[in-house]
């Protein structure tokens, strides 16, 4: 299952880095790093699978690099939040911001999880909010797919309230359910185009 | 509510749909600086390094001080307009 999320995050970064290349969007270029860094997350989780006394750290290591990726997702909604004028009543919120959580335990790992949890509820709930002014399937989907990866953040993190229960496998299933819902979309954008080259490399202001 | 922005990206390719306008549907004389002015609706004072710019890109091209698109141009378009359903799925602007 890690594999094949693997696959599909590679694609999906590929994708977004023949739109960056083509068209030099900042936005593509954020989500190319995103799903390089979710797919290289994978591949950690995939190798910590064979690496003995060390697999706890390179799992770690790989949630790591996923939660990297779900805040270059996240980064790109906060810009374009941040683009309307702010409420009067803003500075209300910032205690509400700096007002620290729970988190379970002192491991690492569990930080990571609610790291990730964090930005995926984020992302998911603005790429919802997106869906409800364009109301386009694409991001129904899409915003499904990310609330479902928060899902298994979630179910992952059960997974070490209780160990030996079946809610890691669960949770695995959500996550490349989830994947697989942000693939689908691919069938709209056509899968072999859109990888030619860079058109004008002055197009574009970077991150 | 607050009014729409748009990027740097989309104000190119507003430009060149404007240039394609008058390249190929029966106004095949180019497209003026009026024309960016009030059909892409991009001021002037910034509409002149735009211009050069995708000029110098190669994406537009100058004919008897009115501009047209390119072959690059078009295809530039026809990527943009791909990649910004791409990134719309993320609840994104291109």
């Amino acid at each position: 299952m890690n594999l094949l999320g693997l696959g599909i995050s590679a694609f999906i970064g590929r994708f977004a880095y023949s739109g960056y290349s083509t068209i030099a969007s900042p936005n593509l270029l954020r989500l190319t790093f995103a799903f390089v860094f979710i797919a290289a997350g994978f591949a950690f989780l995939v190798a910590g699978l064979f690496a003995g006394d060390y697999a706890r750290a390179i799992e770690t290591v790989g949630l790591a690099a996923q939660a990297i990726g779900y805040f270059f997702i996240a980064f790109s909604h906060s810009l374009k939040s941040f683009d309307a004028p702010a409420p009067r009543n803003f500075a209300l919120l910032v205690p509400m911001a700096v007002t620290p959580f729970l988190i379970p335990g002192n491991s690492i790992e569990h930080l990571v999880r609610s790291i990730s949890f964090i930005l995926l509820v984020y992302v998911s709930i603005e790429t919802m909010a997106s869906y409800m002014q364009t109301r386009k399937s694409s991001t129904l989907m899409i915003g499904s797919g990310l609330g479902l990866l928060a899902l298994a953040e979630l179910m992952a993190w059960y997974s070490f309230v209780y160990p030996g229960s079946l809610f890691y496998y669960v949770a695995i299933a959500i996550k490349v359910t989830g994947f697989g819902l942000l693939f689908v979309p691919f069938s709209k954008f056509g899968l072999a185009s859109g990888l030619g080259g860079r058109l004008n490399s002055k197009i574009g202001s970077g991150l | 509510m607050a009014a729409a922005y748009r990027t740097h990206v989309s104000i190119i390719a507003d430009i060149l749909a404007t240039a394609k306008q008058y390249s190929y549907e029966g106004y095949d004389k180019g497209a003026s600086v009026t024309h960016f002015i009030h059909k892409a609706n991009v001021p002037h004072q910034r509409l002149g390094s735009m211009v050069s710019l995708l000029t110098q890109s190669g994406l537009l091209y100058e004919e008897s001080a009115k501009y047209k698109i390119s072959e690059k141009g078009i295809e530039f378009l026809r990527a943009y307009n791909e990649f910004k359903g791409f990134a719309e799925g993320f609840g994104l602007k291109v």
